[in-house]
């Protein structure tokens, strides 16, 4: 399936901004699944300095300047991209993946082979995942038994986040703890994406940061709205003997080919779309809009 | 050996630990025969002055560091004990080798982090000790560099274990810290015995400092010729500020703070007060995660939004590179060994203490099995602060700490406890057994590295087994001892760092601003002493009690004082509220209030404080004048304010007015214009001229019985320090037209107005924005009216009385109105042009998902 993804990220200040310096992670990786066809990125005003690297996870980051004065930033990406996930999710649900218990996992991942640490660093506290609380692995030991296979026990638990907590647009921020999405059982997508991944490393298992979009099918009979689509977030579980597996905690849904990669990290810090420190006495104010359109295979 | 001299040692108690200088017998150790016999005959009471005579030298030459969280922590004098360390050439020799293999070792384990992860990938080394480690920066990975080695700088502690060996203990790479003290301490203690330090071989120091300076230089891209070369500081209330000064001032290189830096066009520009410059080396004196708010601590206000990126373009050269404090790691000690083969093929030099990395099961185990007998520290915090030591934990704090390394068990270390050496302090007239550690230190030389001869030792305080400043220790000189040595003597250093000669455009607006409230706040504080000395002789000569109510001398002078220092409601009153009523209270208050905005106390505290912010261009004896006006100062500040009399106070303004004045005279011909003295005097003209035209608007616009008038004159004459001029100038009775063109219109008389907007017009027109030939710019316009003004004035006009109710003087009292505004908007207009470049740096909100 193609798609044709339009994001576009505007800031007004109310004061005039005299520069700025900015980090995008905005540019869909090459992936398991996904192509890249064609990309542009917009920036208005016109910035005095731009490159694009690599970083350590892989991603793409868009570094730019805007050296004059100026009162809003416009940052429009364009991307056509080819999605072909069926045969990557269909062979989750192979033996050689749901086989694969707990016990079998946590043994692999603790033989210590020197060249698995692309994957055991996942496992380790993050910026914005540490100090879980008790209460983080008392919730996934419900899911997670030794003899239990890996995989069924991640979909379990995302299916109890999908069952237990609300989507409440609004009520937390980037900014908002972890033990407090917890407590309230209230959030977004990337509140479910970091619950389920520290309910996952606090049964010692890596779990992983997924940045990307997701494609919103109309109400049936209704016509689609251009720019309803997201900016969205979910989690990948790495299986020891097998590989990543995704799952999105906010749809109870294995991704496909709706659910589009932009990068992935230990949590959301290290993938922030779009961040970045402008010189200004006054405040900002921020408007998205994603939209996604598909195009046919 | 006379008694004196056996009492210097007879309570010498050394337990089993072993110490530097004495045999368990008590007899002195080899290298330290000379020494002893030295100070044996120096003889007790000689020591104890010598010491004082270090504390003086240290304390006037304003050698501080800070703790913090504590009140009373900031500016702490550093202390140095007369007793050195000295260690014989031939153990150094075996140590200096060592140092040199860690710190190339350490150089080769952060470039692999950064770059191949060889000791990752091949087992060498368990991920979790980097990628758990909060120094890890993943941000840094893969940048290359415009130096060979990836430490340039490196300090390391090392004590001296139970074995007599010398043990590493910790390894300090992200801002080490004590090169600077380590020359002062050499610097003040040879001074102070000067006999002892030429009859013992001591090695110098100085070739070290010129490498270091030839490495800042070596850094710069593309090898260019004369780089600009900054120190970059988290500012004075860091702990080690002082040696940030110090070494600025050194090497001759600009000290700045994050604020002072931008980045713009991919490359890093220092705001002067002229335009941007390009800086092409930094060596910073900012921990890691602060340099740069864009990819690392959003919240740091410490660092460069950007700074990153122009590393990763090669365009300027970090010294050291960000992402070295993944190195200040305990938990690679367990695997130095095995890092040393692979990249090597040796064996360490140094003995490291045994250490059991708890990311392993069986190391893990014993840990927990053997807890009550080790000492347990995070493998990303190796300040003494953070160490646990296990034998004072409560069985239930105990128990917590299991379960957090259990929890977590690749974060902990656990080390043997250890007993270190113990060396002679002099103490209250007596050696004492102190715990020491040595830090030494190590910069890199082309392919290789150089290690300063000896270091800084510092020893605990007494019964504190923990040695740290922020502990309140002491520091003693590091000496290496080698009867082969020459002293060559080197050309002056100086004269080798002559690299670019400053003008005043280049200045960081930062300083040029500190300096220029550095000259208002010596105006403010100069005027209002001499008035409120006046004031005071006054009010304690007056017989009768104060009515102010009354139209006399007294009230007009109390209420100059509230317009002075801007304390209202004081004696005048204020919208709503009224005039105060207990006149000692409110004049000691003025006094010694350094809450009390407007204060003496509060105007000398701000002045310290912009004092401090540039202690870089001051020289020793600005320092011995600084500290003397704080010597004489603070113990006003903390006596109970009721028992403070006039006379007393009186006195003490006597001695602050004449101490401020030295200070005054030394700046002249202690920094060059070019260096910002210019700045100095613009504020202090320009606060001089404010603050006079608001006491001549106070005492001389209103027209008063003659008598009274001529006591007000008087007075204001006498606070004015214009008394004597005046009798000379004019021998007659004081008349208010004299006073006026004495000390308004007069255009050669150093205190009269005029003289002083002159002065101010011509040092204005000397700043980088003033141009000759384009017309003024906006801050020379309100200056130059001011003075066409005065210039245009005459002392008839001016004196006369032409407002019959009320006895105004109403030209004159228009005149000053006027001038004031324009004074104001001369401040403004230079703060504007000159200070203000940056507008507030903030984040950008980030994106919530839906």
């Amino acid at each position: 399936m193609d798609f044709l993804i339009t994001h576009i990220t505007e800031y007004s200040y109310n004061e005039p901004v005299v520069f700025c310096h900015n980090i995008a992670t905005i540019k869909p990786r090459v992936s398991a699944g996904q192509t890249i066809l064609e990309y542009a990125i917009d920036i208005a005003p016109q910035p005095t300095q731009f490159s694009e690297r690599s970083d350590f996870f892989g991603n793409n980051i868009t570094r730019f300047s805007i050296e004059k004065e100026h009162e809003k930033l416009t940052v429009v990406s364009k991307c056509k991209i080819k999605r072909d996930y069926t045969a990557i999710k269909d062979s989750f649900f192979s033996k050689k993946c749901t086989a694969i218990t707990l016990e079998n996992a946590l043994e692999t991942l603790n033989l210590n082979a020197p060249n698995n640490f692309d994957s055991k660093q996942f496992i380790l506290d993050s910026i914005l995942i540490r100090n879980s609380k008790p209460n983080i692995k008392a919730y996934a030991l419900a899911s997670f038994k030794p003899n239990r296979s890996v995989f069924e026990a991640t979909n379990e638990l995302m299916q109890r986040i999908y069952t237990d907590f609300k989507f409440v647009s609004g009520f937390t921020s980037v900014s908002t703890p972890l033990d407090v999405v917890m407590e309230e059982k209230k959030g977004v997508c990337q509140d479910f994406a970091q619950v389920a991944i520290a309910c996952l490393r606090s049964v010692g298992l890596p779990g992983r940061y997924i940045s990307g979009y997701i494609e919103t099918l109309p109400p049936p009979g209704k016509p689609k709205l251009v720019g309803a689509d997201a900016s969205h977030a979910w989690f990948a579980v790495f299986i020891p003997g097998f590989g990543w597996v995704d799952f999105d905690p906010t749809n109870n849904k294995i991704p496909e080919n709706q659910h589009i990669v932009v990068g992935w990290g230990r949590d959301y810090y290290d993938v922030p779309p779009l961040k970045g420190v402008v010189y200004s006495s006054g405040r900002s104010s921020l408007k998205v809009s994603v939209d996604i359109k598909a195009l046919g295979n | 050996m006379n008694a004196e001299v056996e009492s210097l040692t007879d309570t010498y108690f050394n337990s089993d630990a072993y110490d530097e200088m004495f045999e368990p017998d008590m007899t002195i150790k080899a290298p330290w025969n000379n020494f002893y016999q030295n100070f044996k005959d120096l003889g007790c009471d000689e020591l104890i002055s010598r010491q004082k005579e270090i504390d003086w030298n240290l304390s006037e030459n304003g050698i501080t560091y800070n703790v913090y969280n504590d009140p009373n922590g900031l500016n702490r004098p550093w202390n140095l004990n007369i007793i050195p360390f000295i260690m014989h050439k031939k153990e150094w020799e075996e140590v200096e080798r060592g140092l040199k293999q860690r710190v190339h070792l350490l150089d080769l384990v952060v470039k692999d982090i950064y770059g191949e992860r060889q000791l990752l990938k091949k087992g060498i080394l368990p991920h979790e000790v980097i990628f758990g480690h909060r120094g890890f920066l993943r941000q840094c990975d893969g940048i290359s560099l415009n130096t060979e080695k990836y430490l340039s700088v490196y300090a390391a502690d090392l004590s001296r274990g139970p074995d007599g060996r010398m043990w590493m203990v910790n390894d300090r790479v992200q801002t080490p810290s004590g090169m600077g003290y380590s020359l002062e301490n050499r610097t003040v203690i040879s001074s102070v015995l000067p006999q002892i330090y030429k009859q013992n071989a001591i090695t110098d120091q100085d070739g070290f400092f010129n490498n270091f300076n030839q490495l800042l230089v070596d850094a710069a891209p593309n090898k260019i010729q004369n780089p600009n070369i900054v120190v970059l500081t988290p500012g004075p209330h860091n702990e080690t500020y002082f040696e940030h000064a110090y070494l600025a001032s050194y090497f001759g290189y600009p000290l700045v703070r994050g604020s002072d830096l931008l980045v713009r066009d991919g490359k890093l520009w220092m705001k002067s007060l002229k335009a941007l410059k390009q800086i092409d080396v930094v060596y910073r004196r900012v921990d890691d995660i602060f340099v740069d708010p864009l990819e690392l601590r959003e919240d740091s206000y410490l660092g460069v939004a950007g700074l990153l990126d122009v590393v990763r373009r090669k365009n300027v050269s970090i010294v050291n590179p960000v992402g070295v404090g993944v190195i200040e790691n305990s938990g690679l000690i367990p695997f130095m060994p095995a890092i040393a083969k692979f990249f090597l093929d040796e064996k360490l030099i140094l003995p490291q203490i045994a250490t059991w990395w708890c990311g392993q099961k069986k190391e893990l185990d014993h840990v927990i099995a053997n807890i009550s007998k080790l000492v347990i520290k995070r493998i990303d915090r190796s300040s003494r602060e953070t160490i646990v030591f296990t034998e004072f934990l409560s069985p239930e704090a105990l128990e917590a700490l299991i379960l957090k390394i259990k929890n977590k068990p690749h974060l902990y270390v656990a080390q043997e406890k250890i007993t270190f050496s113990t060396a002679p302090n002099f103490t209250k007239g007596k050696l004492e057994p102190r715990n020491m550690v040595c830090r030494a230190f190590a910069i890199a030389n082309k392919d290789h590295y150089d290690i300063m001869s000896g270091g800084l030792v510092r020893v605990s305080s007494t019964e504190d087994v923990r040695v740290s400043n922020q502990r309140g220790g002491t520091s003693k000189d590091f000496c290496i001892i080698d009867e082969t040595y020459k002293k060559t003597r080197k050309s002056n250093y100086f004269n080798s760092f002559s690299s670019n000669a400053t003008e005043l455009s280049d200045l960081p607006s930062l300083t040029a601003e500190n300096l220029y409230w550095a000259g208002r706040y010596v105006g403010r504080a100069l005027i209002t002493s001499r008035h409120l000395r006046t004031v005071l002789k006054e009010v304690a000569n007056s017989d009768t009690a104060i009515d102010l109510k009354a139209d006399n001398k007294i009230t007009t002078l109390l209420q100059t004082i509230t317009q002075l220092t801007n304390a209202y409601p004081g004696f005048i009153g204020s919208k709503g509220e009224p005039m105060v009523s207990d006149v000692k209270k409110e004049l000691i208050a003025l006094v010694v209030d350094k809450t009390k905005s407007g204060s003496l106390a509060h105007t000398i505290s701000m002045f310290s404080n912009s004092y401090y912010s540039i202690r870089n261009l001051w020289s020793t004896d600005m320092w011995r004048v600084f500290d003397s006006i704080h010597k004489l100062w603070n113990p006003i500040l903390k006596e109970a304010t009721d028992n403070l009399s006039y006379k007393r106070i009186i006195k003490v303004l006597d001695q602050l007015i004449t101490r401020i004045i030295a200070f005054m005279g030394l700046i002249e011909e202690s920094i060059l214009v070019e260096q910002g003295l210019l700045l100095y005097f613009i504020g202090l003209n320009l606060e001089r001229a404010i603050l006079n035209t608001t006491s001549y608007q106070s005492m001389l616009t209103i027209a008063t019985e003659e008598h009274v008038e001529y006591e007000i004159l008087e007075a204001m004459l006498h606070s004015h320090e214009s008394l004597n001029i005046y009798r000379y100038s004019y021998r007659s009775h004081i008349n208010i037209e004299s006073v006026l063109s004495l000390v308004l219109l007069n255009t050669k008389y150093a205190r009269s107005l005029t003289f002083l907007v002159g002065r101010l017009k011509k040092d204005i027109s000397r700043l980088p924005h003033s141009k000759i030939d384009a017309g003024l710019q906006d801050y020379e316009k309100a200056i130059f009216e001011a003075y066409s003004k005065l210039r245009l004035s005459s002392t008839q006009t001016l004196a006369l009385v032409s407002e019959e109710q009320t006895q105004e003087r109403v030209a004159l009292e228009t005149l000053l109105t006027e001038l004031k505004a324009l004074f104001y908007d001369t401040t403004k207009a230079i703060a504007d042009t000159y200070f203000n470049h940056s507008k507030d740096q903030n984040q950008l909100t980030l994106q919530n998902f839906s």
